[in-house]
């Protein structure tokens, strides 16, 4: 998953609620709620963005070790690619 | 631990967040409906950028769910300009439409914009009652191919048949036809006066006697019932006893801009051309004076003994008796059919009551003790059940 980078589904609906972002699934129509740390992330992921990425954002935004933050940040690509809510890019369309 | 739905309804009612937007982009419309309550001459609706204008502050605001609706959507030459427009923004999409207009390549095009559901009008199983009633002939053909292309696509179809004498016998053939396209259906017992204050549509309202068909079929019924199963512990918040959503979490939008808190509750706050959403949704003063209204504060009705039987709509009795805050005769009759079908013996509703004993409608304004709001307005709250948190684990 290094350097695989990943962009926002385009046909994700989500809006922002108290801070926390809440998004409905293309795939399933399924409502989901990302915690404030994710809702963070998303909001800072406009564009497209690596593991690397997601684990700079978190720790320069809160107080986590680097190895912390690069596992949760390959846990969140992960879990949101799975659920079709992001969407991993072709390799020839990986520059940022 | 209550549904993620259930939790976001919560807050949006807490915070009056818009989280539901029904716009209406055009009246026009291609089928001329015996009980339409629209006026389908253009008086100057809002253009391209106007239109796109008002969503970005509706995304502004915190809309999740948009509806676009009409008139018939498919005549704006715009429409998916305008669709496009709404996808950029990331709101939820669903549509009502007549169908007439869709064909292969349209549904193809509503899937790849990511459009949730499409809500198609059927009025019966028979092709010439449902052209009768649309005044276009030929138009259950195509409506019913358009269900047929959406399904083809993976697209969420949903079925919706207003009920009046001229189908009230036909509505076992649309929940057949629903089952056998795979959709939903929605069977309507709302007819409505016109937009502008004309009564004429109500001539083709049913009276509750010839809806006992429907209201006592099992199998329509055991589909209703199924959304009041669970009732989360926020109901007990003072947020819940209001009539229903419209003007909370909820607003209508015309195809001129002016914005009312329900489609059934014609009487603006405000119009887009002059003010901002944001200044209209939380500063005017129709708004606020909703937001005030409090079922357990409603003269009469807070006090009426069948009050979880009925269905009574702020909307409707401005429209049917000139007061959102009072009771009308529809609601009553209606409500004393279904507690009557639920066993209750002899019910009759306060606003009979009052009226049987020679009093008004005016001199009854008593609070009740009991301030959580009806079953019915509870569930009507509710639109997707299933829902699923999505956590990041940070140790």
């Amino acid at each position: 998953m290094d350097e695989t980078r990943f962009a926002c589904n385009p046909l994700a609906a989500w809006t922002e609620i108290n801070g926390n972002i809440v998004l409905v699934s293309p795939e399933d129509s399924v409502l989901h709620e990302l915690n404030p740390t994710a809702s963070f992330i998303w909001k800072h992921a406009a564009g497209e963005l690596t593991a690397a990425e997601v684990a700079r954002l978190l720790t320069s935004e809160f107080e986590v070790a680097p190895e912390v933050a690069r596992a949760d940040a390959e846990e969140f690509l992960a879990l949101l690619a799975q659920k079709r809510l992001l969407l991993q890019q072709p390799a020839s369309e990986a520059v940022r | 631990m209550t549904g993620l739905m259930d939790r976001l309804i919560f807050r949006s009612l807490k915070s009056h967040l818009p989280l539901n937007a029904h716009f209406d982009i055009t009246y026009r419309c291609n089928e001329r409906c015996v009980h339409c309550y629209l006026d389908h001459e253009d008086h100057g609706e809002m253009t391209t950028s106007e239109v796109k204008g008002v969503l970005d502050q509706l995304r502004a605001a915190g809309t999740l769910f948009l509806t676009f609706s009409g008139g018939e959507v498919f005549l704006r030459k715009d429409f998916f300009e305008l669709l496009a427009y709404a996808r950029q923004l990331h709101f939820d999409l669903c549509l009502k439409t007549n169908g007439v207009l869709i064909d292969a390549v349209r549904a193809r095009r509503l899937k790849e914009m990511g459009v949730r559901k499409v809500q198609i009008s059927i009025y019966s199983g028979r092709p010439e009652v449902h052209d009768a009633i649309t005044k276009l002939p030929g138009s259950f053909t195509r409506s019913i191919a358009a269900v047929r292309f959406l399904k083809q696509q993976g697209l969420q179809a949903a079925i919706a048949c207003p009920i009046m004498p001229q189908n009230v016998a036909d509505y076992r053939q649309v929940v057949d036809l629903a089952a056998e396209l795979g959709v939903a259906y929605l069977l309507d017992l709302t007819i409505t006066p016109k937009m502008d204050g004309d009564r004429a549509p109500l001539a083709l309202r049913e009276d509750s006697q010839s809806l006992l068909p429907i209201l006592t079929d099992p199998v329509v019924n055991a589909k209703h019932s199924r959304s009041e199963e669970s009732q989360p512990e926020e109901y007990s918040d003072p947020c819940y006893d209001i009539p229903c959503s419209a003007g909370h979490n909820s607003c209508y939008i015309t195809p001129y801009g002016d914005v009312t808190a329900c489609v059934q509750m014609p009487v603006a706050a405000g119009n887009l051309r002059r003010h901002s959403f944001q200044d209209i949704w939380y500063g005017s003063r129709e708004l606020r004076h909703l937001r005030d209204l409090h079922d357990s504060e409603v003269p009469i009705c807070s006090t009426c003994s069948i009050r979880k039987f009925c269905q009574r709509c702020p909307g409707l009795a401005h429209m049917e008796a000139g007061n959102a805050e009072g009771p009308y005769e529809r609601a009553c009759e209606l409500a004393e059919t279904s507690a009557r079908l639920a066993g209750v013996a002899h019910p009759v509703s306060a606003y009979h009551l009052l009226r049987n004993s020679g009093g008004t409608a005016q001199s009854a304004s008593v609070r009740s003790a009991n301030g959580s709001a009806s079953g019915v307005t509870k569930s009507r709250l509710i639109t997707i059940a299933s829902a699923v948190d999505l956590q990041l684990n940070r140790q």
